[in-house]
C-alpha cells in the first residue's frame, strides 16, 4: 500500500504537486475557450455598408447654413442577425453650395446634439457641448468638429456609409 | 414533538450546536444601531435577487423586445409594478445605504490592521455593485438605456492605449446594439450577482476571523496602548449576535423595505419609449449615483483634459479608496484623534454630494 502523506514528505509534497496540476489543467481548459468568447468581437470585422440618403438636387434646394436632419438606415450584420441601424445626417449647405455630411452625434462621447435655430447652435444635452452649423466646436467639452459620414454620389443620389471620415480610433457610431 | 426533531438532527449533525455557534458571534455592545447596515446591504441584496429572479419570468434582453418586455411587466403582470418597483428602488436604496456603510466604517477606522482584508473584499463587492446597478439601468431597453451604453463604453474608449479594445469588448461588437444587450444582460443576471453571493460569505467570514471592530468608543477602558492590534480585538463589552444586534438589525431592515415598498407603489418611473437613434429631442440621462461624475465631464474639456474625467480621476480616486488601509496605516481609531482622514472624509462625501447634484440641474438645451 502506498505511504500516506504524513508518514512520507515527499510523498506529500507529490501529491501537492499533482493537486496543483490538476487544477491548473483544469483551470486553463477551461480558460481557453472563455477566453475565446470574449475576445471575439475583436476579430470580427466591421460590417461597413452603403445607405441611400436622397437626392442630390433636392438636397441642393435647402437654405444654405440651415441644417437638416435626415435618417438613413444601414443595414448590418451583428453577430448572428442582421439589424437596421437608424442613424441621423445633418445635411448642411454652406454659403457656396457645398454639401457636408454630418453625425448628430457629439465628438465628446457621443449624445444625440440638438440644433437650436434661434441660437445658430448644435447644443448637447449631456455636458454642454457647442458645434456651429459648420459643425467648429464652440463651447463644452468635444475635442474635435463634428464627424463627417463617409459618403459618395452616384446617378444624382447620395450613399452613406456607416464609417465617419478622419477617424483613426472609430469613435462615435 | 419539536423536541424529538431537534434530538434526531443533534444526534446526526449536532445542529443546535452548529445554530448556537453561528449565532453567538460577539458583538461590541456600545454602537449597535451603527452596526446594522452592513446586515441591511445583506437583507437588500437578497430582496434584489429574489425580485430579479421573477423578473426573468417575462423579460427578453433583446434591444427592440427588452423596453417592451419591462412595459409588459409593469403594465399587464399581476403586481408587475410592485415587482419592478422594488428591484429598482431596492437597487437604488443600495446604492445609497453602500455609501453610508463605508462611510461607517471609515469613520471608526475599521479598516486597520487587523481588518484591511475586510475593506479591500468590501470595495470589491462595491464596485461589483455599482456595475450592477449600470447593466441594469441598461436593460431596461428604453432611449436612456441605449445612450447609457453608447456614452459609457465611449467613455471606456478614453482608457489609455486599451480603450478602442475595452470599447469593443463592453459592446460585444462594434455597435451598439444586439450583442451589447445580450452580454451586458449575462453580466448582470449571472456574472456578478453570483460574484457577489461568493463575496459576502467571505467578508462575513473575515469578520469573524478577526472579530467585529467596531467603533473607538468600545475600547475606553482598554488599558492597552493604540498601536497593539489585541486592543483592537477587545472590546469593553460585547453581546451575542442573536438576538441583541439581530433585533436591531431587523427593525432597520423593516423600516427600509417599507421605504422601499411605498416607493414601489407610488413611484414607479414611466418605462418610456423604445431606444431611437433618430430622436431629435432627447437628452440621454445617467443613473443618479452616476451624475457626480457625469458633472466631472464638464470641468475637463478639449482634446488632452477629456481623460481625467473620464479615467484618471475616477480611476486614481478607486485606487486610493481600494488601497486605503494600506496607505492609512496609523494606529488611531477614533475619528477625532485622526482628524485629517476625518476631515477628509467629510469633504469628499460633501463633494460627492455637490457634484451629484450640480449633475442633476436640468441641461440648458434640453430644456428649450
Ligand atoms: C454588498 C455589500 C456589503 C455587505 C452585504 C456587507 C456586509 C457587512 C456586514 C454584515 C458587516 C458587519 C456589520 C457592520 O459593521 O455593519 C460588515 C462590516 C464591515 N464592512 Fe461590509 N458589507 C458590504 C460592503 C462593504 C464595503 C463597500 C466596504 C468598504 C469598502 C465594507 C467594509 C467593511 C468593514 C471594514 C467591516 C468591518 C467593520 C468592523 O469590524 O467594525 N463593506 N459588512
Ligand atoms: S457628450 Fe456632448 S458634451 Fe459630452
Amino acid at each position: 500500500m502506498a505511504k500516506s502523506s504524513e508518514e512520507s514528505p515527499s510523498r506529500r509534497t507529490f501529491m501537492m504537486v499533482v493537486i496543483g496540476l490538476l487544477t491548473a489543467i483544469v483551470g486553463v481548459g477551461l480558460a481557453i475557450p472563455i477566453v475565446g468568447e470574449i475576445l471575439t468581437p475583436l476579430f470580427k470585422k466591421r460590417d461597413i455598408v452603403w445607405a441611400k440618403l436622397g437626392k442630390v438636387s433636392d438636397l441642393e434646394n435647402m437654405q444654405p447654413l440651415t441644417p437638416t436632419f435626415i435618417p438613413v438606415y444601414f443595414k448590418v450584420k451583428q453577430g448572428w442577425s442582421v439589424n437596421t441601424l437608424p442613424r441621423q445626417v445633418i445635411v448642411v449647405k454652406d454659403v457656396a453650395g457645398k454639401l457636408y455630411f454630418f453625425s448628430n452625434q457629439c465628438t465628446h462621447l457621443g449624445c444625440p446634439l440638438h440644433w437650436i435655430a434661434e441660437r445658430q447652435k448644435f447644443m448637447c444635452p449631456c455636458h454642454g457641448g457647442m458645434f456651429n452649423a459648420m459643425g467648429k466646436v464652440v463651447g463644452g467639452p468635444p475635442p474635435r468638429p463634428l464627424f463627417v459620414w463617409v459618403h459618395k454620389v452616384e446617378n444624382g443620389t447620395v450613399f452613406i456609409q456607416n464609417k465617419f471620415l478622419d477617424n483613426p480610433k472609430e469613435r462615435g457610431i | 414533538m419539536f423536541k424529538k426533531v431537534q434530538k434526531w438532527f443533534d444526534e446526526r449533525i449536532e445542529l443546535t450546536e452548529t445554530i448556537n455557534e453561528f449565532n453567538g458571534e460577539r458583538i461590541p455592545r456600545s454602537g449597535g444601531w451603527a452596526y446594522t447596515f452592513g446586515s441591511l446591504l445583506a437583507f437588500l441584496f437578497t430582496v434584489q435577487v429574489a425580485t430579479g429572479i421573477f423578473l426573468l419570468f417575462y423579460y427578453v434582453p433583446y434591444f427592440p423586445v427588452a423596453r417592451d418586455a419591462t412595459y409588459f411587466i409593469k403594465h399587464n403582470v399581476l403586481f408587475g409594478s410592485l415587482l419592478l418597483g422594488i428591484h429598482l428602488w431596492g437597487a437604488f436604496t443600495m446604492v445609497f445605504i453602500l455609501v453610508v456603510h463605508m462611510a461607517r466604517v471609515y469613520f471608526s477606522g475599521a479598516y486597520k490592521k487587523p481588518r484591511e482584508l475586510q475593506w479591500v473584499i468590501g470595495m470589491a463587492l462595491f464596485s461589483f455593485v455599482i456595475v450592477l446597478g449600470l447593466t441594469g439601468y441598461m436593460l431596461i431597453g428604453n432611449e436612456n438605456s441605449w445612450w447609457t451604453i453608447n456614452v459609457l463604453s465611449n467613455v471606456a474608449a478614453h482608457t489609455p492605449f486599451l480603450g478602442g479594445f475595452i470599447r469593443i469588448l463592453a459592446r460585444g461588437g462594434t455597435e451598439t446594439s444586439t450583442l451589447a444587450m445580450q452580454h451586458i444582460f449575462a453580466v448582470h443576471v449571472w456574472l456578478l450577482p453570483i460574484a457577489v453571493i461568493l463575496l459576502i460569505p467571505t467578508h462575513l467570514f473575515l469578520i469573524r476571523k478577526t472579530g467585529h471592530q467596531g467603533m473607538a468608543m468600545e475600547y475606553n477602558k482598554s488599558k492597552l496602548p493604540d498601536d497593539n492590534i489585541d486592543k483592537w480585538k477587545h472590546p469593553d463589552a460585547t453581546v451575542p449576535f442573536f438576538p441583541d444586534q439581530f433585533y436591531k438589525d431587523m427593525i432597520v431592515a423593516i423600516v427600509v423595505f417599507v421605504v422601499v415598498y411605498l416607493l414601489a407603489i407610488f413611484f414607479v418611473p414611466e418605462v418610456g419609449p423604445v431606444y431611437n437613434p433618430l430622436a431629435l429631442h432627447f437628452a440621454p440621462e445617467a443613473d443618479w449615483y452616476f451624475l457626480a461624475n457625469e458633472e466631472l465631464l464638464k470641468f475637463f474639456p478639449g482634446h488632452g483634459l477629456i481623460i481625467f474625467a473620464t479615467f484618471l480621476v475616477p480611476i486614481i480616486g478607486f485606487v486610493i479608496l481600494f488601497a486605503l488601509p494600506f496607505i492609512d496605516r496609523g494606529h488611531e481609531r477614533s475619528p477625532f484623534k485622526r482628524p485629517a482622514a476625518t476631515i477628509l472624509g467629510i469633504f469628499f462625501l460633501l463633494l460627492i454630494v455637490y457634484l451629484t447634484l450640480m449633475g442633476g440641474e436640468p441641461k440648458a438645451p434640453a430644456t428649450i
